[in-house]
């Protein structure tokens, strides 16, 4: 417990205490390094005491003095061909470690499961606030449904802070839809709809990807995410009404990308 | 041999002395039957630790039985059942299989040395991809394990073989057969491309239409059936088959995991084989399970994840076993808290049906769902943080010898230390909702599996002296050990670091070069090792210094008792724990006065018997007595066969069978010759395929006699029945699983919505009738061979077989009415589950009735009256049929 609260107190935490609040990706951050330092720290612990005791008990002419002294014991009780096996002594040790290794999960696991409830919590307040987009995936690419019904094929665009739901699903088989810099990710299962809402909170352009193989073109079934200062995004939003983006004229929409403020994953 | 079955008496004899044990009732009454003294006539050569020789086997052969040819010839390898030879065989086998996926990952990751290569076709990457998954978690993990099972498990436990040798040599043979179909895969068009999870409704021939997808499914068929008669062979053998003083809490912790990954196994290969099943009658017939919208991709799911889970401990428990041992071995050291491993690993085994969902916390379950399968998940790794410290401690105050199996072994648990502690990352939902399907869960994965690799191979080395009788060279073992770690942690490492590449993919971000480059190096070094190891172990096969029995210090288990290798039939007399350690009780101490009042030899009925007649011995291994104490008692077949040609043959067949049926699709064939093609491959492959089973059920062939030393708690259930019990708690799981596809499928739509196939439940009415009064007959069938009746046992099989046939008519007709109303297999979801479920109750039906003709054939012979198990081993079966259509009847016609 001790140290949990040693580690957790480390990380930056934004207002309101020990739970992380923010964005999805900075909900993700700051588990994830909690997580790194704190499993890091165990397993280095766990791994230099399994190398110090293999060091310090290996068989060797220098140890042969030392099994006549304080260990006579140990060594007079070295198992033999045939014996029953019985239970090794040490079990008080054992146990000790036993609690706290399970300390230490289930705090990690109680505290982010905390997180659990706020991240799927949100959509509480202000309902029409939230944009929802529909999602379809198909071999091998996305097409996205606006409120207005308009269509777009291989583009997503969506306001600076606001809430977005995405609801996704598919025509052929299992696709999954993540934008791993926002951190948003679902599962797209014909026949099927999820959902995952996120707050972008800065502009640029982000990419999309599948994350379930998903047949020939599985790598390259990527999507372009914009995200559009508000009002630039209300005054596009206005004109789609009537046009909509088919997969004939897709490679149109990516001209306007010319605002990219921030690129992943290179480009294709 | 001869020489064990004559010390029986000792055993049995000191045991009503030390009684008190649970089973010591059971024993005394096998004791009454020793002291018959039939056994100790039998031969007559035996001297204390008397080697056994084959020859001498062989000198016993009788007409009907195959002579067990020596090490040096090859038909010796097609026809053995030992389990040692059989070992050697799945060893074997499954490196080649290693070396197989191997080169698949080899060829991905040169794929991935750039991040837009152009090495692999999108295509071949997936297919790599898919068969890279396959071949490593079914056809080299378990059975590279399960070559050490083979070989270790019956030694540890002092048994002369398991307690189905023929059935063994045929999981082998079904497993190697299923390996090469999956090979012929890839020259049918394309095989598996979809991953290892082979996720739905991708798997289907919409997406994936090539014939090689259908065979590789039906390789994973075949692979499932090796497994699962694997699974009741080893289960009966364990828990039938300890020497006496082997109580539970005794047995060698190797044996433990063992023992809990086949009960795994039998449960989770069972899910399994619904799935594939499933999927190809969605493939070969057309059915629509898959493609249904809105419930086919979740149900494959489901399915895949329920087997796919306990998969990862099926895997890594063998490995565990392993490290347990060689801790103990090479530090000196009892097992700190041993019994709380025991416990940890049972705890585990129970609780890991019940994680799968954690696979699928993307696909929109509800939190509470999730939250239940968080907690789960978290709990079933807690049991491992005590096992992993119960390792580390048992190495305090130990004479640590840093031989090549320590090494290995020490290096598996660090791995598995940074693969558990990567998986708790996951176990975090909001994690894992980012960690899905990123390179973090190869990562993860491959720091398990491979650690748990890492184990078996230190394994390999630890029993190599005893396999072979050579030791390996030590120096270059360690030089296998410092390049496979330092390989190992260069090519998955690195996939930590380079986390955020999706999986599965040709082609990534090229800020992620320099670790994908890295693994790739890694990869490379890690392939190389085993050259080393391959080196190693082959010359010293011819140029290794002699092991001798017990080369390790500090062992302490049994198979280190005896030579290297050990003798055909294991043991120089009874193995025994009795006393509180391992003896070999021989001759002399039989005839110690004082002791086995009974025993004396010459006193004998035996050799009054021999009215075993021609059934199939795997059957005839002897149980309780109680109805025919002298069976088995005739001195020219008190041995044991190890020789038996046909599970080669019907491995052979069933892979003949295979091939033909891949070319079908969508309940028909290909257009022209290669229809034709297969067409005559399937009937050929079914005739050969029939009679390699009738020549194997008619061969005479004894397994390994009782009574046993330890059977608890199973003393009152024959070999052969409780393999009967456990193959049926299989086949529970199976009918489960369809029955829970059907429930699910029906859920999705809309319980009251589903359209019930058949609108008139009259055929299914009569046709439990049916059922129902052919359970009377089987039961009165078998009270008449009981009482020796040939013509009521031939009267009551009739029956039984008018009505099974009765049965199929009925439904015949019944189904012939629906098609013609247009309601087909493809027609619906609604009619796919009603058709696949109840035909395969309906498959099971005929099996039921073939096996009743072959009885009825032989019981017209005289067969049967002096030994009526197998007609209450097939009673068994038959009502456990009918059991099962008494579930299916309302959920498919009523409700
Ligand atoms: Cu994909
Ligand atoms: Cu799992």
């Amino acid at each position: 417990m001790h140290t949990v609260g040693s580690v957790v107190a480390v990380v930056p935490l934004h207002g309101e205490g020990i739970l992380p609040t923010g964005t999805r990706a900075d909900v993700f951050r700051e588990i994830f390094w909690v997580f790194l330092l704190l499993g890091t720290l165990v397993g280095v612990v766990v791994i230099v005491y399994m190398f110090y005791n293999a060091y310090k008990y290996r068989d060797g002419g220098a140890r042969a003095g030392a099994v006549d002294g304080r260990e006579r014991g140990a060594a007079d009780d070295r198992p033999t061909l045939g014996e029953l096996p019985t239970g090794g002594g040490g079990g008080r040790k054992l146990f000790l470690s036993f609690a706290l290794s399970t300390v230490i999960v289930i705090s990690l696991i109680a505290w982010t499961y905390g997180t659990l409830l706020y991240v799927e919590a949100a959509p509480t307040e202000q309902e029409d606030d939230v944009l929802e987009i529909r999602v379809e995936a198909y071999q091998f690419g996305w097409a996205f449904t606006y409120p207005n019904g308009h269509t777009a094929d291989g583009t997503l665009r969506v306001p600076q802070g606001e809430t977005v739901e995405l609801v996704v699903t598919s025509r052929d088989v299992f696709h999954n839809f993540g934008i791993p810099e926002l951190r948003v990710k679902a599962d797209a299962i014909p026949g099927q709809t999820t959902t995952a809402r996120f707050t972008p909170s800065e502009t640029g352009t982000y990419q999309a990807n599948c994350y379930e193989l998903c047949g020939a073109g599985h790598s390259y079934m990527t999507a372009e995410v914009v995200v559009m200062e508000p009002d630039d995004y209300e005054r596009w939003y206005e004109n789609t009404a009537s046009n909509s983006e088919t997969p004939s004229n897709a490679t149109t929409a990516n001209s306007t990308t010319a605002n990219a403020s921030a690129s992943v994953g290179g480009d294709r | 041999m001869n020489d064990e079955t004559r010390h029986r008496t000792e055993p049995d004899g000191g045991h009503t002395t030390d009684g008190g044990h649970a089973s010591a009732g059971e024993r005394t009454t096998d004791g009454e039957h020793e002291t018959d003294g039939g056994r100790a006539t039998d031969g007559g050569h035996a001297t204390a630790g008397d080697e056994l020789d084959p020859s001498r086997i062989d000198g016993h052969a009788d007409a009907a039985e195959e002579a067990f040819p020596p090490l040096g010839s090859i038909k010796r390898w097609f026809v053995t059942t030992n389990h040692k030879d059989i070992g050697i065989l799945y060893t074997l086998t499954a490196l080649f299989f290693l070396v197989f996926g191997g080169v698949l990952a080899l060829l991905m990751r040169v794929q991935l040395w750039t991040p837009g290569g152009n090495f692999l076709s999108p295509l071949s990457y997936n297919q790599a991809v898919t068969a890279h998954g396959l071949l490593m978690v079914f056809w080299f993990l378990s059975p590279f394990a399960f070559g050490f099972a083979n070989y270790v498990v019956p030694l540890q436990i002092g048994a002369k073989d398991l307690a189905f040798p023929r059935l063994n040599a045929l999981s082998y043979w079904l497993y190697l057969f299923s390996g090469v179909l999956f090979g012929v895969s890839f020259f049918q068009g394309q095989s598996l491309a979809g991953g290892w999870t082979m996720y739905a409704p991708l798997n289907l021939p919409t997406y994936m239409p090539n014939v090689g997808a259908t065979t590789a499914i039906l390789a994973l068929v075949l692979f499932v059936a090796s497994v699962t008669v694997s699974s009741v062979n080893f289960l009966t053998t364990m828990h039938r088959m300890r020497a006496e003083g082997l109580t539970y809490w005794r047995l060698p912790l190797f044996t433990w995991t063992i023992l809990l990954t086949v009960w795994m196994m039998l449960f989770a290969f069972a899910a399994l084989l619904a799935a594939l099943l499933i999927l190809t009658s969605d493939r070969l017939l057309g059915t629509t399970y898959f493609a249904a919208e809105g419930s086919g991709s979740l149900l494959w799911a489901h399915l895949f994840w329920f087997f796919g889970h306990p998969e990862v401990y099926i895997v890594f428990f063998p490995a565990l076993g392993v490290m347990a041992e060689t801790f103990q071995t090479f530090t000196g050291r009892r097992l700190v808290g041993r019994k709380w491993f025991i416990l940890a690993m049972i705890l585990v085994a129970v609780q890991s049906f019940a994680v799968w969902m954690h696979h699928m916390f993307l696909t929109g379950i509800n939190l509470q769902v999730k939250t239940l399968f968080m907690a789960t998940t978290i709990g079933i790794s807690l049991p491992f943080d005590l096992m992993v410290f119960a390792l580390i401690y048992t190495m305090i105050k130990g004479r640590i010898r840093f031989t090549t199996p320590f090494l290995f072994s020490f290096g598996a648990l660090v791995l598995f230390i940074i693969g558990g502690i990567t998986g708790v990352f996951l176990g975090a939902i909001v994690l894992d909702y980012e960690f899905r399907g990123t390179y973090w869960v190869v990562a993860h994965f491959h720091y398990v599996m491979v650690g748990g690799v890492t184990a078996l191979i230190g394994g390999l080395y630890y029993w190599f002296p005893k396999m072979t009788g050579r030791m390996y060279d030590e120096w270059l073992g360690k030089v296998h050990f410092g390049l496979f770690f330092v390989g190992f942690n260069l090519l998955y490492f690195p996939m930590f670091l380079a986390w955020e590449t999706p999986r599965r993919v040709i082609e990534y971000d090229p800020a992620f070069v320099t670790w994908h480059q890295l693994a790739t190096v890694g990869a490379f070094v890690l392939g190389a090792s085993f050259l080393v190891m391959f080196w190693n172990l082959s010359r010293s096969l011819f140029v290794g210094e002699e092991a001798g029995d017990n080369p390790w210090e500090f062992a302490t288990t049994a198979e280190w008792a005896v030579p290297s290798p050990p003798p055909l039939e294991n043991f120089p007399g009874t193995p025994s724990y009795g006393s509180g350690s391992l003896r070999f009780l021989t001759t002399e101490r039989a005839l110690t006065p004082g002791e086995g009042s009974g025993g004396a030899p010459g006193v004998a009925d035996g050799g009054t018997t021999a009215a075993v007649g021609g059934i199939d011995h795997d059957l005839d291994s002897r149980g309780l007595g109680g109805h025919d104490p002298d069976r088995s008692h005739d001195p020219n077949h008190g041995h044991e066969s190890h020789a038996s040609v046909w599970p080669f043959v019907v491995g052979l067949a069933s892979f003949v069978v295979f091939l033909g049926l891949s070319g079908f699709r969508d309940g028909g064939l290909p257009p022209g010759m290669e229809g034709g093609i297969y067409a005559g491959i399937a009937v050929v492959g079914t005739a050969f395929l029939a009679f390699a089973l009738v020549g194997m059920a008619r061969q005479r062939f004894r397994g390994p006699a009782g009574p046993f030393g330890e059977s608890w708690p199973f003393d009152g259930v024959e070999n052969t029945k409780l393999g009967v019990w456990i193959f049926l708690a299989s086949d529970v799981v199976l009918f489960g699983a369809f029955i829970g596809a059907y429930v699910f499928t029906r859920v999705a739509h809309g319980w009251v919505d589903w359209h019930v196939v058949p609108h008139d439940p009259t055929p299914g009415l009569v046709n439990t009738y049916l059922l129902l009064t052919s359970s009377f007959s089987v039961v009165l069938a078998l009270v008449a061979a009981e009482k020796g009746s040939r013509y009521g046992l031939l009267a009551g099989l009739t029956a039984t077989l008018v009505l099974g046939v009765g049965f199929l008519a009925n439904k015949a007709i019944e189904w012939n009415e629906l098609f013609h109303e247009g309601l087909t297999l493809s027609s619906s979801v609604e009619t796919s589950t009603f058709y696949l479920t109840t035909g395969l109750h309906g498959a099971h039906v005929l099996v039921g009735l073939l096996i009743v003709l072959y009885m009825m054939g032989r019981a017209a012979r005289g067969a049967y009256l002096d030994d009526e198990r197998p007609v209450e081993y097939f009673g068994l079966y038959w009502h456990f049929v009918d059991i099962v259509w008494l579930f299916l009847f309302p959920l498919f016609y009523i409700i």
